[in-house]
């Protein structure tokens, strides 16, 4: 991974030099070993601070919303996961393909406390799915991991036990709504909790209406998330997230057969776009 | 005197006579001071709960009063305090209870639903043997190995923990506990020497100068604007009021805000004179080490490192405080 790093900032520095970006966006490290903090590289001289190595979990990709004002092209380093994050925000209209330069890194999956990170395990693809320029080789991807595993096991659970496990899990969240700020699909100009004085989330952290938005945050991206895992790996409270968003990722696969998110900037989707063929069981 | 390890779930239970007894515990996964119960799944060893203690007098959603309206308009107030023990806080955990006391017990107005829980808080406080990476007390000021406010000072030993009385509500909790403790005191571990050292002086010297420095345009740019670091901080109390209807029949309730909320300080008509990450993360530190010490005399941080443990951006105010140290003025 160090030859990766030495890439990555010899890259930067050109590309900051040459004028190509205005800024970059990568990982920088921290006082801890073991993270790294998302780091905005301005000037060529900065590109030496940028890093790259096994901790470097957060998925960057909306910080590339920093720049959707901006006249300039902002610069951003992407995996897999990254890559799909910025074809969803694209797709949603948040983002521009000509402002963004895109540098992928094919990559073999983040740790976090010694093993191979959550978010990583159930990972389909390691290689950015779309870049401009790529560092390093494309690297294999994992085969068939089994990401709806989770999902199958509370599918066979029954409706009575369904619901007390997600009541005890919305019963920790203490409504920080990191799982919303780091979520790529998450990408509403105004979210409607934040909305003045329509009354449709109320503040109080209970278990009701803790569930209303965990269970709106999720049928809002049921069919925009990429599975990228960061919502979950926020969650200051260990809420499963994950477990809620796959299922509505597998409804929606195998009701609509539409692929995965975030594999192009195309911007349809499933419960976004109306279809004279779509199922229509209860009308 | 000493209480061996052996009677520590003794001990509890003999408390549960004075009020509810809170402890470190682990609850689906989430580290936090709960209710005692015989066998639950309690930790005094475990550095830092996750969650703060502050929602033993200051809770995330708090029930202030009925009402109804119309013509039958009424009011009813709703008090809910009750005797609580706080036991195996933190030094850092006791010294945030005095920032909070500061906040809503001292100068004109006194937050009675505050009050009312804090005349009914027994604070005992275990000391530190061993420190977390991301504590950094001793810096803020804490002493690891002590807690000056707590009725009770656990101070541990090598088989459990020397108790040091520090008030009236401390002998009572002596009392509770007699043919349960030692007459002589356990060997003394040394306190919990944190290897996040930071260096408050030059911050001090120069904060109040910083507003408009440029060290703000870079900081807060990792910042996704949640509101972990605020909620799990000790010391923060921002909170907002409102009322949940049902028809005519309401209760007004106030809930935890966090300066970190884009929403946070909106004014009618939209305008927001926090616009952006940058004014609000300036916001949340300068409160922290230059606002609050101003008034207090103290910093409103108590180094117990969860925000630095928990921000997903992995933000971490120590390193803050050294770039704020070493920031040029002039
Ligand atoms: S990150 Fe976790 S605790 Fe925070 S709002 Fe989301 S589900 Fe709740
Ligand atoms: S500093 Fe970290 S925890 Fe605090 S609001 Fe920003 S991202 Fe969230
Ligand atoms: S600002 Fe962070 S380190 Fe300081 S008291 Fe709050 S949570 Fe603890």
């Amino acid at each position: 991974m160090s030859d990766v790093q030495n890439t990555l900032r010899d890259r930067v520095r050109s590309l900051l030099a040459e004028g190509k970006i205005s800024c970059f966006i990568g990982w920088g490290p921290t006082r801890f070993k073991d993270r790294t903090i998302p780091k905005f590289a301005n000037k060529p001289e900065d590109a030496g601070e940028l890093v790259y190595n096994e901790h470097c979990l957060s998925n960057l990709a909306k910080y590339a919303l920093d720049f959707q004002f901006s006249a300039e092209v902002a610069g951003i380093a992407v995996r897999g996961c990254e890559s799909r994050a910025i074809n969803r925000l694209i797709a949603d209209g948040r983002l521009t393909r000509s402002k963004l330069y895109l540098v992928g890194i094919p990559c073999e999956g983040m740790l976090e406390n010694g093993s191979t990170a959550e978010k990583c395990a159930f990972c389909r693809h390691r290689n950015p799915v779309v870049y401009d320029e790529l560092i390093g080789e494309p690297v294999a991807e994992q085969e068939n991991p089994p990401r709806f595993e989770q999902v199958l096991e509370l599918e066979s659970a029954s409706s009575e036990d369904r619901y007390d496990f997600w009541q005890r899990e919305f019963a920790k969240c203490i409504r920080c709504y990191a799982c919303r700020n780091a979520c790529p699909a998450c990408n509403c100009m105004e979210c409607y909790t934040e909305q003045y004085r329509t009354g449709w989330q109320g503040k109080q952290a209970n278990t009701l209406e803790n569930s209303v938005f965990g269970f709106t945050r999720a049928y809002h991206i049921g069919d925009r998330c990429i599975e990228c895992g960061e919502c979950e790996r926020v969650c200051p409270m260990g809420i499963p997230l994950m477990k809620l968003n796959r299922k509505l990722v597998k409804d929606v696969e195998s009701l609509f057969g539409s692929e995965e998110s975030g594999l192009s900037d195309d911007a349809s989707h499933a419960l976004g776009c109306y279809d004279k063929e779509d199922l229509e069981e209860f009308m | 005197m000493e209480l061996k390890k052996e009677n520590l779930e003794k001990a509890l239970t003999a408390l549960t006579r004075l009020g509810k007894v809170l402890v470190p515990g682990v609850v689906d996964g989430v580290k936090k001071f709960v209710p005692y119960a015989a066998g639950a799944d309690i930790d005094l060893d475990m550095v830092n709960t996750t969650l703060p203690p502050k929602d033993v007098l200051f809770p995330q959603t708090q029930k202030m009063y009925r009402f109804t309206t119309g013509p039958d308009a009424a009011f009813e107030e709703i008090s809910d305090a009750e005797e609580q023990i706080l036991f195996g806080a933190r030094p850092c955990d006791a010294q945030s209870i005095d920032c909070l006391d500061k906040v809503f017990l001292s100068g004109e107005y006194t937050d009675a639903y505050y009050a009312d829980k804090r005349g009914k808080l027994t604070i005992v406080a275990a000391a530190c043997a061993k420190a977390a990476p991301t504590c950094f007390c001793r810096s803020m000021g804490v002493d690891p190995g002590g807690a000056p406010n707590a009725d009770l000072l656990l101070a541990p030993t090598a088989g459990g923990w020397n108790l040091h009385c520090q008030s009236d509500k401390g002998k009572a909790v002596l009392e509770a506990l007699s043919g349960l403790l030692e007459d002589a005191d356990g060997q003394a571990l040394p306190p919990a020497q944190p290897e996040l050292v930071v260096d408050m002086a030059p911050v001090a010297e120069k904060i109040s100068t910083m507003f408009e420095h440029p060290i703000w345009d870079e900081l807060h740019r990792p910042c996704i604007g949640c509101g972990t670091c605020t909620f799990v901080c000790p010391t923060c109390y921002c909170f907002e009021m409102g009322p949940e209807m049902h028809g005519a029949e309401g209760t007004e309730m106030r809930y935890w805000d966090s300066c970190m909320f884009s929403e946070y300080t909106r004014m009618a008509g939209g305008h927001n004179p926090r616009p952006s990450a940058k004014e609000r993360l300036r916001n949340r530190y300068l409160h922290k080490l230059s606002y609050f010490v101003e008034r207090y005399g103290q910093t409103l941080c108590v180094g117990c490192g969860r925000c630095v443990e928990k921000c997903p951006a992995n933000l971490d105010i120590s390193r803050a405080i050294e770039m704020i140290g070493e920031a040029k003025t002039e």
